[in-house]
């Protein structure tokens, strides 16, 4: 195609245009699921960011995003405004990101995913227990949405936002120098230090920054639900944030999103029809590991085979098992050092 | 193997319904036991042979497909059997105090631990000391030349994969009797599972077995002491070990 950049240009006011347009057509139903799909999409974005760029799958990232609503929720019990609110908000994000930033650095492939398990597993069991701050099971009510955001078009379209700042964040965050540094110890962490690389500060820093984003789709999500309970930190969340990934494409712009719409989309579609949801979305997780693991979005770029790609930032997820267990073939694999599996 | 089986929890779950489903039957222990274990190791059967072959050797994508299959069987697990606790009540001889000297002491308890002491020597025994253990050594430090010697990896997988899907449903079955399996009991024994083998070190049984001491005490004492903190009491020696020695306790170096 000729003139791709011309053609972007227009897609992308085109795509602006129908997001922001969608509040006066559609339904306040449809709006809402909308407005979950952007913040899923958020969530997803941040894991999409760790499993693209640094091959590293996060199954406790729904964790960060906890700690950060139960900021927001904790000040609103406690009557403080709206700047108090994000506040405490975004020192959870941070407190919480920096733990998981600092387990997890030295370790990667499965051993990061266990982790990350594990501390989201905590986040959960500290939402649940800790019932004088959170309170336990019954959660916390009475959370309003700042007057400002509270119509539910208005706030419909600062998620929109949200999504489209993180991502664009994230996507520069992928391509400064640091997002290359990230994406070499993703293909050869023995290669990266014998250059002179600290791999384990870049991974800290990579799991820092998709907290961050994270945090704020936990914010958002508290805000769309006005309540909060332990189930915002359940492990389905953080597996359904992977799975959306999955599904969307593994290292694109716009996975995230396409796949928090179809994860979405079909959980309220199908939950009126089939009561077992839960295992619809199991077998469908397995089938996509199973037979298309580069996602729908990867799968449309591979095959539009765009000269672009060749300066795109991610591969699918496809590439990560290769560099992180490459069998006994690879002698790269073999004699890293820092193999812990090993 | 260096599979990491997400769907432990739920077989522990299975293994435990299945388990207290026969207990009701039968009111045979060692029945409701056999039971649990045999529905567990076929779950892993069925997700090993039919799922994970295709994707051999590739970690993440086991890993997802396993969480996939956590999610169906603790979902058709809550539809079978609802939402509500159950539990065995442990039959003679193994019901009832059992008279210590100074304390008393549940005799279902003292033949959980003379469970888990016979588990872990069985598989530390059949790890070190038999040809089974020598292959399955062989085939995870080096998949390629253990093939190329005739070893049977395919079929060596399936068989640890099976066996610990069996231990997770024999697991199951003996929780039913001292705890209640009911829906998200999979994720909490998960957690346990997780941290034990992460601060006990990856693949080594010894260090599973001073993990899940050392968590178990912990973890007893957090809920009496700390209650509200119990979980966090479980994160504190994860954290500790990962900093200060990331492979775990004993877990082999690179």
């Amino acid at each position: 195609v000729t003139g791709t950049r011309a053609w972007r240009v227009a897609l992308l006011v085109a795509a602006v245009a129908v997001v922001v347009a969608a509040p006066l057509v559609l339904s306040s139903y449809l709006l809402t699921l909308l407005t979950l799909v952007f913040i899923a999409g958020l969530l997803a974005a941040s894991v999409n960011f760790l499993a693209g760029q640094a091959g590293l799958v996060s199954m406790g990232q729904a964790g960060i995003a906890a700690a950060a609503a139960y900021g927001v929720a904790y000040a609103t019990v406690r009557g403080h405004d709206v700047v108090i609110q994000v506040g405490l908000a975004l020192v959870l994000t941070l407190v919480t990101s920096l733990v998981y930033a600092l387990m997890t650095m030295r370790s990667r492939g499965i051993v990061f995913l266990m982790i990350t398990l594990a501390l989201g597993m905590i986040v959960f069991g500290l939402a649940y227990r800790l019932a004088s701050l959170t309170g336990g099971q019954n959660g916390l009510t009475g959370i309003d949405r700042p007057a400002l955001i509270a119509e539910n078009g208005t706030f419909y379209l600062v998620c929109a936002a949200a999504f489209a700042l993180g991502t664009l964040v994230l996507r520069h965050v992928s391509r400064s120098p640091f997002g290359l540094a990230v994406r070499g110890v993703r293909e050869s962490e023995s290669r990266m230090s014998s250059l002179g690389y600290r791999v384990a500060a870049i991974k800290f820093g990579a799991v820092l920054i998709a907290g961050l984003v994270a945090g704020v789709a936990g914010i958002l999500a508290v805000w769309q639900t006005e309540f909060i309970s332990p189930s915002i930190a359940q492990f389905s969340r953080s597996a359904l944030a992977v799975v959306m990934v999955i599904l969307g494409g593994t290292g694109t712009l716009l996975g995230p999103l396409v796949g928090a719409g179809v994860v979405i989309g079909a959980e309220f579609w199908l939950s009126t029809y089939v009561e077992r949801w839960a295992t619809v979305l199991g077998v469908v997780f397995i089938l996509v590991v199973l037979f298309a693991r580069r996602g729908i979005v990867g799968e449309l770029e591979a095959r539009s085979h765009r000269p672009r790609r060749s300066a795109g930032p991610a591969q699918g997820l496809e590439t990560v098992p290769r560099t992180t267990n490459a069998g006994a073939a690879s002698p790269a694999a073999r004699d890293d050092p820092d193999d812990q599996l090993a | 193997m260096r599979i990491v089986n997400l769907a432990h929890g739920a077989f522990f779950l299975l293994g435990g319904y299945a388990g207290i489903v026969t207990m009701g039957l039968t009111g045979q222990l060692i029945v409701a036991i056999l039971v649990g274990v045999a529905v567990a190791a076929v779950a892993g059967l069925v997700t090993e042979r039919v799922l994970l072959q295709r994707i051999r050797g590739q970690e993440l994508p086991e890993v997802l497909v396993t969480v996939g299959v956590a999610l169906v069987v603790t979902d058709l697990c809550l539809a079978a059997f609802g939402g509500n606790p159950r539990s065995i009540q442990p039959p003679a001889p193994v019901s009832g105090a059992f008279d210590l000297g100074p304390v008393t002491y549940p005799a279902y308890r003292l033949f959980l631990i003379g469970l888990a002491v016979a588990v872990f020597l069985g598989l530390y025994l059949v790890q070190h000391h038999s040809k089974l253990g020598a292959l399955i050594r062989a085939g995870v430090d080096d998949r390629e030349i253990a093939g190329a010697m005739g070893i049977d990896i395919d079929r060596l997988f399936t068989i640890m994969f099976v066996v610990g899907a069996g231990l997770a449903g024999l697991a199951g079955v003996a929780a039913a009797g001292a705890l209640t399996i009911r829906p998200g009991a999979d994720t909490d024994i998960l957690l346990f599972g997780l941290v034990v083998v992460i601060v006990g070190g990856l693949g080594s049984v010894p260090g599973a077995a001073i993990g899940a001491v050392l968590i178990g005490i912990i973890d007893a004492f957090a809920k009496v002491w700390i209650p509200e903190l119990a979980t966090f009491a479980v994160f504190l020696p994860m954290a500790i070990v990962l900093v200060l020695r990331p492979r775990g306790l004993l877990g082999r170096p690179a």
